[in-house]
């Protein structure tokens, strides 16, 4: 069995997620309920490290990225990068979307040089940057396109490299490519690890697709909305690019599986027992 | 026909880079004309018939001398003149009011839930029925005339300001505070140019208001110049060629400004914004 012999990177640890709680009242009926998303997760991710977060919908996994990302706050916890304790958001820790987060009235080279110049570095620098990263995700034709013009899978390599632009520490990803078809994710896929390879960055990917998660990421952590935590997590030392059909992802892949249908079982008498009240 | 597959391509190439529709279209044009003349026709044919007299009812030939009359002897370039400075001074009042009690209402919660309501209420106002309010308030001036002016379309403003920017889908406010965008450069980078669409489609409303209440009121509040004034001396004189070819000017003046300038802006900024990407 292949259990988290991951190898340990030696890098140090850039982002510290701890014991973050965060729970959400709904309305049911006249009663207002508590529904606890995130309950005292921890998590240490290393410079450079490509983490995935799996988890089927509503564990909490977007939640825990807006924290970590400073646009929720947390109902208890700290996040903390390179030692500091972040209550707010900045362009340190960027989120790419899963789609129409691109500003339509800019053009491309206008949307990558945003962040640049919200931070007021010089238009030339500005151009420079945002030539190099619209190059470095196979843009530079589009540059004076506006959104419109752009399929799904461009307008999410924009995003990219309106990410890039800004050197942030790390990049959380949030299922940015699920609503791409098959063909498209796997090249996009492809193309982030190559970025990924070349920039070092380190990048907190959230999916609901294990595939895609397996065939990332350095570490899998598979989040339960049952605990709103952790519930395992693997360490996948394969080199890239993976085989999704090979036997040690298959086996890892195997467990993943178990574990999701474990609370989907749980949820299901759950809310059997809701009804039948 | 290899060539011809290329030429194809080309043109399917092209097409995809401009969206926008063609300004000019030979069928559009061909059905306004045969429009114009069916009208034109039937207006003919009852000044023929002769149910009423021709000063009551006068056949085209007979308006367009009086255009021509109207504008030999300056009445009717004067009153287009005097008319649109009121509208263009009304109008400039109403959107720096409207927009700067929009942004106050989306500032102040309160203030935006309450002011809202009491604005929607005030859109379905008559407002011809402000008219003696400013007639006695202010008098028979260019100030009671402006004033009605902004009466009526203030608050078509102030409602489009306050919903365009509370509908800005919030992912772009998002990612632009992520980005590090916040105050000031928020509003002016994101939050206004994301509101831009709705802002341009109330914007053209607020206008046709005015318009609306600026020919009411300068009927009622008789000054020396203005079109309103031109249909309300004709009235009084029984100059009917007088009130029909006014009340061609203000439909084509009204065109002009709704159909050619507002569209133009607002399909302008719908293809930019991408909203036009299916009506195609």
């Amino acid at each position: 069995m292949i259990v988290s012999k991951y190898k340990q990177s030696s890098n140090s640890i850039i982002l510290q997620v701890k014991e973050v709680s965060k729970a959400f009242s709904y309305a049911n009926g006249q009663a207002s309920k508590n529904h606890i998303v995130l309950n005292n997760v921890s998590m240490d991710i290393r410079e450079g490290e490509f983490v995935t977060i799996v988890g089927s919908s509503g564990c909490g996994k977007s939640t825990l990225l807006n924290i970590i990302a400073g646009l929720d706050n947390p109902d208890s916890g700290i996040i903390s990068v390179k030692g500091e304790h972040k209550t707010s958001t900045d362009p340190g820790r960027l989120v790419i979307f899963q789609e129409g987060a691109l500003f339509p009235w800019l053009t491309v080279s206008e949307n990558v040089e945003f962040g640049l110049k919200m931070a007021g570095i010089a238009k030339d620098k500005q151009r420079e940057a945002a030539n190099r990263f619209i190059d470095m995700v196979q843009l530079s034709r589009f540059a004076d396109s506006y959104i419109y013009q752009l399929s799904g899978g461009m307008k999410q390599r924009v995003a990219i490299a309106r990410a890039l632009a800004m050197d942030p520490d790390i990049l959380l990803m949030d299922e940015p490519f699920a609503a791409l078809d098959v063909q498209i994710r796997d090249m996009l896929n492809n193309q982030l690890l190559e970025i990924h390879e070349a920039t070092k960055k380190t990048i907190l990917f959230v999916t609901h697709n294990i595939n895609e998660a397996l065939s990332l990421g350095d570490r899998v952590i598979v989040l339960s909305p049952r605990l709103g935590n952790i519930k395992r997590e693997f360490g996948i030392g394969l080199p890239r690019p993976r085989d999704i059909g090979s036997p040690e992802i298959t086996v890892i892949k195997r467990q993943i599986l178990n574990a999701l249908e474990e609370d989907f079982q749980f949820a299901r008498r759950e809310t059997r027992a809701e009804t039948a009240q | 026909m290899r060539w011809k597959r290329t030429f194809n391509l080309l043109e399917e190439k092209h097409a995809q880079k401009q969206p926008s529709k063609r300004s000019f279209d030979v069928s559009d044009a061909a059905n306004i004309v045969l429009f114009l003349a069916v009208f034109v026709g039937v207006w003919q044919l009852v000044f023929l018939i002769g149910i009423w007299p021709a000063y009551l009812m006068p056949s085209p030939a007979m308006i367009v001398t009086t255009i021509g009359d109207l504008i030999e002897n300056s009445s009717l370039p004067i009153g287009i003149g005097v008319s649109l400075a009121r509208l263009a001074a009304g109008f400039a009042i109403s959107l720096g009011i409207g927009v700067a009690v929009g942004l106050a209402m989306v500032k102040f919660r309160g203030f935006g839930k309450t002011m809202s309501s009491f604005a929607v209420g005030l859109l379905t106002f008559p407002s011809i029925a402000w008219v003696p309010f400013a007639i006695i308030l202010i008098g028979f001036n260019d100030f009671g005339i402006l004033f009605v002016v902004v009466m009526a379309s203030v608050f078509s403003v102030m409602i489009t300001t306050y919903s365009s920017i509370r509908n800005i889908p919030p992912i772009y406010l998002r990612a632009a505070r992520n980005m590090g965008a916040n105050g000031f450069t928020l509003f002016r980078h994101v939050m206004i140019p994301a509101a831009t669409p709705s802002l341009v489609l109330g914007i053209r409303q607020a206008w046709s208001f005015a318009w609306h209440a600026l020919i009411g009121a300068e009927m009622l509040i008789t000054t020396l110049y203005g079109l309103g004034h031109i249909l309300s001396i004709g009235r009084e004189f029984n100059r009917m060629e007088d009130i029909i070819a006014t009340m061609i000017t203000v439909f084509v003046i009204g065109i002009i400004f709704d159909r050619i300038i507002f569209r133009k802006i607002e399909e302008r900024v719908r293809s930019r914004w991408g909203l036009d990407q299916h009506s195609e």
